[in-house]
């Protein structure tokens, strides 16, 4: 793949497309640019970047609130830059092939700390991984789940979802799984992913964070990739908010619209301890959005028509501290359907839990790897079953026909596109090398 | 009513027509009266060259495109818009259960219907680029499918996203109901278009029960080409102007082919599937419902119930079967009403309220819309009911409920949410404050 020219690019959204381009060459220009020694060996983006400790990792894969910051209202903070490495078996493996598998991943957790500054991952698995070791899947295969969708679905054998907030971390951790880096971090990689596992398709990137979407985009607020067309000279109806974390231009992860890591727990089981991922990747439309669309309807499609009526959300959302208030617009949710417009948090929050406790817990991130402005919805739940009721929520195609459409008025159907979906078994972490073997 | 330039904040001239024809009929427009729609061939000065060549694309900005005039101050109801646009057409093609038609015309404004404000909002074209249409049809019966199935459309250029969006389900008074928006493209050049259109999920009887189930998609490629923008924009006819604004409505255009140009350049990649123009006429007439005979003021004397394909207009009150209920007007939609005794509509072969609101003047489907029912004879029934938007291959498009009458009943229809569909020029005043209707079962 041809590298971006730093010329051309403003630094951040050049190291965002050097994440997008990953391979030895990009992750090369990546430390190049930030002025690190670069010889291959020891190819650290900081000299005195903290190692990490295997011994102190968390039982959960997934635990990575307590390792994440927090703002001011206590909504955790995501790690910036991510990679989805997908992964296909080299061959069967053998029980014995899992000292590998994990002592590929221990190297990676001496070589970064646990945190946002270092590596946060997880290790995956899908039910055709199950399948080719022959043994019974925990989890469903992926399928459509509204009426209106015709997604392509993964057919990888495993993923590891790598997250930091440096960019030159995703790329390397990557490379080294690959031994194309030997010594991250100045760590030397005690073993890698080399034949049991390869890459597969497709290799997914994004990023996420306070002012990352204008970051990408060029002066007329329009996602870098994006064709001249979706320009609009006349900005009649502004573009992404510059300090937004998401495309859409609102906040999301509110402290009170995500599950507790415990609610995305498996309780029991071989599994006790994991979590399941599930990964639908969207394209959007953000003409439609931000143009045709004034803020009003963006409010009382993302939120509610109460919300906009009521003008609760200032800006980007940070008015709403750590919650969007919406439980008290569930109820009238069929109510404002038939008056003709409804919002997506206050159908979503229809799959609540009986006390009020959200399913899932979001660590999804806006992607451009379509050369169009996109977003990897990954989630993790405690069942894939969670997932796909509070997806139908969200589709609330109970609610169509009765003054909404399909998608129109339907809260944010109408301005995503569901392209691919995906299941994942996230193991504890005691399990998370070649599980079942 | 006194025409005006678009006089908006945000006025025409801000907008780019790079790549925009400007055909005579165009450059003129806004020269009140020069452009008399009576006279369909319009000026042909300009169309050609003095030397007999054709006209020049203009690259230029800020030439102005044919950005029609908006009438000042139009009445709440439907009105006669200053001109008829100008169209071309694609191959028909069949997708799965539908029949899909693909035209389009020049890039203009038209209104959307956001919930239940009074207010549609305007959508305005910003961009170089063609407002794209698809109206569509059962394959088998030709019946029209009024109603929301979500259509969606991806526009590429060498495979890369140029756009990609649902498109706007909409009423145009010479297209009748349709999906559309503006799509903006960058420039001259071949496009790969891809259609997606979606199950329908309004309840469906008869024949219909059961189909148009699964999403199916078609993909074509799409010259944009100085072909393309002439079709677009030089068969603009404008209207009189002392007619602008006049309570009417439009006919309902002839989409078989002779009136307006076919793209030769959109090529179907489904070849299979596709179907010629026309294949359609003759099987399933609904040639005499045409009379305008709700409204008299119609100054054609076209016949225009279908399209080439299939049918795009429902018939006339007198040709419901069952008791007559009256045909009521709210927000100037006609709402014909019926009570059909022992139907097959109904919960158990019950009695059936029928309910079809459509356009004045040319009987457009009004879809998407939100009803209820209110009086007396609802405090009887136990479970709380609303009409049902129903799509049925004999009776088409209404909205339907079990229900028990005698004579001596009434009760009120309620319009709780206007018909969700956007808008072309002379509907968007119409069809948003709707008014309860009053409904008597005379002794």
């Amino acid at each position: 793949m041809e590298l971006p020219d730093p010329e051309k690019l403003p630094r951040r959204e050049y190291l965002r497309a050097l994440v997008a381009s990953g391979g030895a060459a990009a992750l090369s220009a990546c430390l190049d640019f930030t002025g690190d020694d670069s010889d291959g060996d020891r190819p650290s983006g900081d000299e005195d970047r903290p190692t990490g400790d295997p011994e102190t990792r968390p039982p959960r894969q997934h635990a990575w609130n307590d390792a994440l910051g927090t703002d001011e209202h206590g909504n955790v903070v995501p790690p910036e830059h991510h990679v989805l490495v997908a992964l296909d078996l080299d061959g069967q493996p053998e029980a014995e092939d899992r000292e590998q598998v994990e002592a590929a991943f221990r190297s990676l957790e001496q070589a970064y700390a646990y945190d946002s500054e270092g590596l946060l991952f997880t290790v995956g698995y899908s039910p055709e991984y199950f399948e080719q070791i022959g043994a019974a899947s925990p989890i469903p295969q992926p399928e459509a789940l509204t009426s209106t969708e015709t997604p392509a679905f993964d057919e990888f054998d495993a993923l590891v979802h790598l997250a930091s907030d440096e960019p030159a971390i995703v790329l390397e951790a990557e490379e080294a799984l690959f031994g194309e880096v030997s010594e991250p971090n100045g760590v030397e990689m005690e073993q890698t992913l080399e034949g049991i596992f390869e890459r597969a398709e497709p290799r997914r990137t994004g990023f996420v964070g306070d002012g990352l979407p204008t970051q990408y985009t060029d002066e007329s607020g329009v996602p870098e990739g994006v064709p001249e067309a979706f320009t609009h000279e006349s900005g009649v109806q502004g573009t992404i908010p510059e300090d937004a974390p998401f495309f859409m231009g609102f906040k999301s992860g509110f402290a009170n619209s995500q599950a507790p890591e415990d609610r995305v727990t498996i309780e029991d089981g071989p599994y006790e301890g994991g979590t399941t991922t599930h990964i639908e990747s969207l394209d959007l439309q953000l003409d439609t959005w931000f143009n045709q669309d004034g803020r009003f309807l963006r409010v009382a499609q993302m939120f509610s028509p109460e919300h906009a009526r009521e003008e609760m959300v200032d800006g980007i959302g940070e008015n709403l501290g750590a919650s969007t208030d919406i439980e008290q617009f569930v109820d009238q949710t069929s109510e404002d359907a038939r008056d003709g417009i409804v919002g997506h948090a206050q159908k979503a929050a229809r799959a609540r839990d009986d006390d009020g406790t959200p399913p899932l817990l979001r660590r999804d991130f806006n992607t451009v790897d379509n050369e169009w402005p996109g977003l990897h919805f990954l989630s993790h739940q405690r069942t894939i079953d969670d997932f796909v009721r509070v997806r139908q929520a969200m589709a609330g195609e109970d609610l169509a026909g009765e003054g909404i459409g399909q998608n129109h008025n339907n809260g944010i159907l109408q301005y995503i596109f569901v392209n691919r979906r995906g299941n994942l078994l996230v193991p504890p972490r005691e399990r998370r090398s070649l599980p079942e073997l | 009513m006194t025409m005006k330039e678009d006089d908006t904040t945000d006025g025409r001239n801000r907008f780019s027509r790079r790549g925009f024809l400007a055909v005579s009929s165009v450059a003129t427009v806004g020269v009140a009266g020069c452009l008399g729609g009576e006279d369909d061939d319009s000026d042909d000065t300009g169309e050609e060259n003095e030397d007999g060549t054709a006209p020049d694309v203009v690259e230029e900005d800020d030439v102005p495109g044919p950005d029609p005039p908006v009438v000042d101050d139009p009445p709440a109801a439907v009105y006669k818009p200053t001109h008829r646009e100008s169209m071309g057409l694609l191959d028909t093609v069949q997708v799965g259960d539908y029949l899909l038609l693909p035209h389009f015309t020049f890039p203009h404004r038209f209104w959307l219907m956001r919930g239940d404000d009074d207010e549609p909002t305007v959508a305005d074209p910003e961009d170089p680029g063609l407002h794209f249409m698809f109206a569509f049809w059962d394959a088998e019966t030709g019946n029209m499918l009024p109603v929301d199935i979500t259509e969606s459309m991806t526009v590429r250029q060498d495979g890369n996203i140029v756009d990609r969006r649902d498109m706007w389900p909409m009423i145009a008074q010479s297209m009748g109901f349709h999906f559309g928006d503006n799509i903006s493209l960058p420039e001259e050049g071949t496009y790969e278009i891809e259609v997606q259109l979606n199950p329908i999920r309004a309840r469906k009887t008869g024949a219909f029960e059961g189909r148009f189930e699964e999403p199916v998609s078609t993909e074509f490629t799409f010259e944009f080409d100085r072909e393309a923008q002439q079709l677009a924009t030089e068969g603009v006819e404008f209207l009189p102007e002392e007619e602008w604004g006049e309570r009417g409505a439009l006919e309902l255009m002839d989409h078989s082919g002779h009136d307006h140009g076919d793209h030769d350049n959109g090529h179907n990649d489904h070849g299979d599937d596709s179907h010629d123009h026309g294949e359609h006429d003759d099987e399933h007439g609904h040639d005499d419902h045409n009379g305008h005979d709700d409204h008299e003021d119609h100054d054609g004397d076209h016949d225009h119930g279908e399209m080439g394909h299939g049918e795009m207009v429902l018939p006339p009150a007198d040709e419901y079967p069952g008791v007559d209920l009256g045909v009521h007007s709210s927000g100037d939609a006609d709402f014909v009403v019926r009570y059909i005794e022992d139907s097959r509509l109904a919960e158990d072969g019950d009695n059936y309220l029928f309910i079809s609101p459509r356009t004045p003047y040319n009987r457009i489907p009004l879809p998407d819309m939100s009803l209820s029912i209110e009086g007396e004879i609802m405090e009887a029934m136990e479970d709380e009911k609303r009409p049902q938007q129903t799509l049925d291959d004999e009776l088409g498009h209404h909205y339907g409920m079990t229900i028990s009458l005698e004579p001596g009943d009434s009760f009120e229809i309620v319009v709780e949410t206007p018909p969700q569909v956007s808008r072309h020029q002379g509907y968007e005043t119409a069809f948003l404050d709707m008014p309860t209707m009053t409904v008597e079962f005379e002794q």
